[in-house]
């Protein structure tokens, strides 16, 4: 029986929302093609996360532990992946298309001798491999791409499927995991976290997003004020990451973060296609504009046309109370 | 690369770009950039590599413009049904007996958006390697990078020779200037054909194939609000709730 295998990423010491989208998807591929859908976890502290994982069908999760991945590094993760693999040797192995993936993927792919295809929207078996979907051409069309292969590679982009619970007794397998010092290819010096307390982009139910018409302190606290009414994520345009207004880790768009959360509030963003390539996916998007053509309302559900900062005290307000 | 912003149409499947030309990948420009940079501090020598038609010696020229020292044109025909893990045993079979301090490259390209060129030619080079770089120091003949990662930058350290893939957030590539442009024709271009490098040519055949492109399925422009701003705000928050079901 072929096995269908799911890296399960933690990050911040939680469980990444789009591995366990990606394990929901690959359940329900096994399930159809009678193979067996399996999971592997690799973190310091990765067997408090089992049960987690559990919950999403897979029938085997393989756990490596290692208080060497307390933090992201690409030779240990590199190495545990190689050996995952080839103790495993699942036919499709599927990733979360995270930073810490980005950061291994091919490698892995070279190092396995294995077909990969990267940050797809969605992806099915076909006979002898896999066929996937991916947005190309500044994601301004989609190609359908197909590995031929008994080894194959693929990342999804986070909120591609939705989760699914299929609660399963899995089987436990503790892998062996050791790494000498000298094996280590590079140093962590340290982690400048920028984002702290914040909400994951990526793992986001709501994001607040500012544009270039957020121009001050007062436009970025009316920001932060909606964000928490939502308990939503912030994030921002490439102008206002580029200006140092936001972090750059905050930048939403084709070279920042690809998001796809319940709600999708775009504040003063005009909707350059470079940005709307990073947040098409969002099930609801709300604009606040005040100019009545920015291309951001071509994609949004409900387009306000005036200005933030006299839409925003009122929007918050009216939030508020239909919260409480 | 072909110019993802140059006008494009798919037919029963294919793809049709309006326009012929080649540019010079974003990403790979910031890596060009950065590679100027540094040898502006430190010295050195910056070398640029471009696998690509006879056309993409334009695309060459540009970096050569830039400030690069010179070049090596791997000639491909552009027929070849070529995906990344193809282009790195290229790129790796280049590398292998040369000498270098860094290989820097676009973290992915443009029009396919892959990424994993750069760490597929780290792992069959055996380097040290990092990926989507925001910033570059040298420090003790070490190169420090800065990276985005999933929570945080991480600053990671990393021995030469090694291989960084770079992030267009790391600085503005130069605009080259007319002297750039005189002094980049004088400058050399070495042609490499791919079969004098050793690779056994069934090696580079893909796993991978794009079989069609296709629209992507278009979102419906909603509804616009326009008016008092207190009275649409309100309405729409409303609408967020009852009708919506997101809050």
């Amino acid at each position: 029986m072929s096995t269908i295998l799911t890296y399960i990423a933690i990050s911040d010491g939680k469980l990444k929302r789009s591995s366990l989208e990606v394990l929901s998807h690959c359940k329900s591929l096994a399930d159809a093609a009678g193979a067996s859908c399996e999971a592997v976890v690799i973190d310091a502290n990765a067997s408090s996360f089992i049960e987690g994982i559990q919950k999403y069908g897979a029938s085997k999760v393989h756990v490596v532990e290692d208080p060497i991945f307390k933090n992201h590094m690409n030779t240990p993760l590199l190495k545990a992946l190689s050996k995952v693999m080839s103790s495993i040797n699942p036919s499709v192995f599927a990733f979360a298309s995270t930073e810490g993936t980005k950061d291994v993927l091919g490698a892995l792919a070279a190092n396995q001798n294995a077909a990969v295809i990267a940050d797809v929207a969605s992806f099915k078996l076909i006979d002898g491999g896999v066929t996937a979907k991916r947005p190309v051409m500044a994601a301004k069309i989609m190609n359908n791409t197909e590995a031929k292969s008994d080894k194959v590679l693929v990342s999804v982009r986070s909120g591609s499927y939705d989760l699914n619970e299929s609660p399963e007794s899995a089987e436990v397998v503790n892998i062996d995991f050791s790494m000498d010092d000298s094996e280590m290819k590079s140093t962590l010096r340290e982690i400048i976290s920028a984002s702290g307390d914040t909400i994951d982009l990526n793992e986001a139910e709501a994001i607040v997003a500012a544009g270039r018409g957020v121009k001050d302190e007062d436009g970025k606290a009316l920001i932060s004020e909606l964000a928490s009414v939502l308990k939503a994520g912030i994030g921002a345009s490439r102008a206002l990451t580029e200006s140092g207004v936001y972090d750059p880790s905050l930048q939403i768009g084709q070279t920042g973060k690809v998001v796809s959360p319940q709600l999708y509030i775009a504040v003063g963003i005009s909707g350059a296609i470079q940005h709307v390539a990073g947040m098409a996916n969002s099930k609801v998007i709300v604009a606040i504009n005040k100019d009545p053509d920015a291309p951001i309302f071509e994609v949004a559900d409900y387009g306000i046309v005036g200005d933030l900062y006299k839409v925003l005290p009122p929007f918050i307000e009216e939030i508020k109370k239909i919260k409480s | 690369m072909p110019d993802v912003y140059a006008p494009l149409q798919i037919k029963e499947g294919e793809l049709i770009m309006d326009a012929d030309r080649m540019v010079l990948n974003a990403y790979d420009a910031s890596a060009v950039e950065e590679a100027l940079v540094l040898k502006e501090k430190h010295g050195g020598e910056v070398e640029v590599v471009c696998i690509g038609p006879a056309k993409a010696s334009e695309t060459i020229r540009k970096a050569l413009a830039m400030g690069a020292d010179k070049a090596t044109h791997i000639i491909a025909s552009g027929d070849e049904e070529y995906d990344s893990a193809s282009y790195a045993k290229i790129l790796s079979a280049f590398f292998k007996d040369k000498e270098y301090d860094v290989i820097g490259l676009g973290k992915q390209s443009q029009d396919t958006d892959s990424g994993l060129t750069g760490s597929m030619v780290a792992e069959h080079l055996s380097l040290p390697y990092t990926t989507n770089a925001v910033g570059l120091e040298v420090e003790n003949g070490n190169l420090v990078v800065k990276r985005q990662g999933d929570s945080g930058q991480e600053m990671i350290e990393l021995p030469t020779p090694c291989a960084v893939t770079c992030s267009n957030d790391m600085n503005d590539p130069r605009i080259p200037n007319l002297k750039g442009i005189m002094a980049s024709k004088r400058k050399p271009i070495d042609q490499v054909e791919i079969s004098s490098l050793g690779i056994d040519e069934t090696e580079l055949q893909a796993d991978t194939k794009v079989t069609s492109y296709e629209e992507k399925p278009a979102r419906q422009a909603g509804k616009k609000y326009e008016g008092e701003a207190e009275e649409v705000a309100r309405e729409v928050a409303q609408l967020l709730d009852t009708e919506a079901n997101v809050l």
